[in-house]
């Protein structure tokens, strides 16, 4: 009935995960602190993980325990409670610049956004920060407002989170049409089974083997327990691709996008 | 127009100016939508993967088991201590107590045969396999794998019950013995079928047009009912007669149990469901066409299901209480409020949500648990099952 956090350390010989979709936001301080969180991802085998918090003091007090395994995404939420209101929120922008003033981040993400509202002010302007800055965007998003990021900026750097919950032949396409579009793989399990690639999406890792990240999407505190589960999941379905294939859909991607600024600047 | 036709035919069936206030304007689609909620009761159930499923003889066997003490480890324990007739099947605590304090509510046993996937994590995908599981659970009944077949061969009324039902005498294999004994209890509670209630009676009403009967439902519980099948879209999940779609669901109840553990609901069930040798797959299943674990053969773990816990039926709600699978809602209006105002936060955002915030008035909320208290009716007394062997 329960899983207990006192799961053994990942083996060495195992293969190691960037995970770049987590969250650890205010309801998840007290009931999985920074430390229990950093234990979480060492038994997990978790090398780095992108994260993303509301408010984004979550993500800061992750980088004191652990700078170098936690690269930081800034969130344009300051409670949970904003994903469906920030698109519209005029005090947002302020928020964001007076955050990237201070601090370093790799992203501005995950935001959620769907169809033309990804054309709103809002959204507009923090693909804008986005570019300024040098960051990725990682959206949560349709295709539609995927579209409306690349129109906004040709050059933009897209996470798209889920994957957009795609179809694989509609996320090759993507893929095909934008050559700085990554995908995550959080939360979705329709591309492995018993730890088998589901067809359609092993054509999509063998076209685009570098466009591929992992990611467990801890949106609620209780998903930090997910976090061994989920990396022990991976590594079983990505064993059942080509080991080079494996390895760069598991960690080398995420560390050629994002990994280097771990720890780096705050 | 639908609308309009609808009004005047159910006024065509005998409508009187007195009772014309009492009802309120169902549209075709809303009446289609109730008429999905029943009728009460349905046929009974029979589970192929057990053979005395349905079977007189196997249900007064397992009357009998169920209220029999020996069953458990200490002998302070039978199925009833916790499923009490008198209390709806369950036990009134918000947390079931065994030998401990376990993480969740006892679930009711009213219309548990209809089911397809077996406590609240969805583990048994049998009632006789998810009947094993207290009894051999050192935490709940501690009875150890032998100690059903000791007692079907020590015990002479129940060897005589056992022999009716199966057609042979308890033999040497207790393992069999043990699955015998859950096949007798399964078929004893596939029979728990929950009275008729009033909303039963409306929906019959205004299914046939009968517009004085259906006068007769409370107002509020009508207001209720709409806002349930309408805009509150309840029924997206408590759907059908048993007001349940039998399956998952993450409605945004936090699921830690203590620091640094979690119930993993029914991800962790389905691992255990994989794991068992008594599930449909197993060589236990009655069933020659094997058609009973196609659910079981085809069903797959998801992300989504770390979390997610059955979706209760709603008959008799209003006695059950506490709610949630781990009792942490106390009152029926709680549940409402828990609705109204449940945070989308928790819940993750892909596609329509199935949950989210309703919002409710004061009076919106009134409605809903006047109507959720239709489904109720007050249950007489149930008589000392008769002897086995008489």
């Amino acid at each position: 009935m329960v899983v207990a956090a006192g799961i053994a350390p990942a083996g060495a010989d195992e293969l190691p995960i960037f995970d770049a979709h987590m969250h650890y936001s205010h309801d998840a301080w007290t009931v999985v602190p920074p430390k229990e969180v950093v234990e979480i991802l060492k038994k997990a085998g978790v090398k780095r993980a992108m994260v993303s918090s509301s408010n984004n003091e979550g993500t800061k007090m992750l980088q004191d325990v652990a700078p170098n395994v936690i690269v930081p995404e800034l969130r344009p939420y300051r409670s949970r409670g904003e994903i469906g209101t920030w698109a519209k929120d005029p005090t947002l922008i302020p928020f964001l610049q007076d955050l990237l003033s201070k601090r370093k981040y790799v992203a501005i993400g995950e935001f959620h956004i769907y169809g033309a509202d990804a054309d709103l002010p809002n959204m507009r302007k923090v693909v804008d920060l986005a570019k300024q800055y040098g960051l990725y965007l990682h959206s949560h998003s349709d295709a539609d407002a995927v579209d409306r990021h690349f129109q906004q900026d040709p050059n933009a750097k897209v996470l798209w989170a889920h994957s957009g919950f795609e179809r694989p032949e509609k996320v090759r396409e993507m893929l095909r049409k934008y050559s700085t579009l990554w995908c995550d793989l959080a939360f979705l399990t329709s591309h492995a089974n018993n730890g088998k690639v589901a067809p359609g999406w092993r054509e999509a890792f063998m076209e685009f083997p570098d466009r591929f990240v992992v990611g467990t999407d801890t949106f609620t505190p209780e998903r930090w327990h997910y976090v061994i589960e989920h990396a022990r999941w991976s590594r079983q379905w990505l064993s059942d691709l080509p080991p080079d294939v494996a390895r760069k859909i598991a960690y080398e991607n995420g560390d050629r996008l994002f990994g280097n600024h771990a720890g780096a600047q705050r | 127009m639908t609308r309009l036709l609808l009004l005047l035919a159910l006024l065509a069936g005998g409508a009187g100016a007195s009772n014309a206030q009492q009802l309120l304007d169902w549209s075709a689609d809303e009446i289609a939508s109730v008429g999905q909620h029943g009728p009460w009761p349905p046929p009974p159930v029979r589970d192929p993967s057990n053979r005395v499923s349905g079977m007189p003889a196997g249900i007064l066997l397992g009357e009998h088991l169920f209220n029999d003490l020996r069953l458990s480890g200490d002998g302070r324990m039978s199925c009833a201590t916790c499923h009490q007739a008198g209390r709806d099947w369950s036990d009134g605590l918000a947390k079931a107590r065994g030998n401990v304090e376990l993480d969740r509510r006892t679930p009711t046993l009213w219309n548990v045969g209809y089911l397809h996937w077996f406590g609240w994590d969805g583990a048994g995908d049998s009632l006789w396999a998810q009947s094993i599981r207290p009894l051999l659970d050192p935490r709940e009944m501690n009875g150890g794998p032998a100690r059903p077949a000791t007692l079907l061969r020590s015990d002479a009324q129940l060897a005589c019950g056992y022999g009716k039902a199966f057609g042979e005498k308890p033999g040497i294999d207790d393992e069999k013995l043990l699955v015998d004994t859950a096949k007798a209890l399964a078929a004893f509670q596939a029979t728990l079928v929950s009275p008729r209630t009033s909303f039963d009676d409306f929906r019959d009403a205004l299914v046939a047009g009968d517009r004085d009967r259906a006068a007769r439902y409370p107002l509020a519980a009508q207001r209720g009912l709409k806002l349930f099948i309408g805009s509150a879209n309840c029924n997206l999940c408590h759907l059908g007669p048993r007001f349940t779609s039998g399956e998952f669901g993450d409605v945004g109840i936090p699921f830690f149990v203590r620091p640094g553990e979690v119930d993993t609901g029914r991800h962790g069930g389905l691992g255990r469901l994989a794991a068992s040798p008594f599930n449909l797959l197993g060589k236990y299943n009655d069933d020659p066409t094997g058609a009973s674990a196609r659910r079981t053969r085809h069903v797959q773990r998801q992300h989504t299901n770390f979390g997610e816990f059955r979706v209760p039926g709603l008959r008799q709600v209003g006695r059950g209480g506490p709610y949630m699978h781990n009792g942490s809602v106390l009152t029926l209006e709680d549940v409402v409020k828990h609705y109204s105002e449940v945070s989308p936060d928790r819940l993750h955002s892909d596609g329509v949500p199935v949950v989210r915030p309703l919002a409710l008035s004061k009076e919106q909320s009134a409605d809903l648990v006047s109507f959720l208290r239709t489904l109720d009716t007050e249950v007489p007394p149930r008589p000392a099952a008769p002897p086995l062997c008489p």
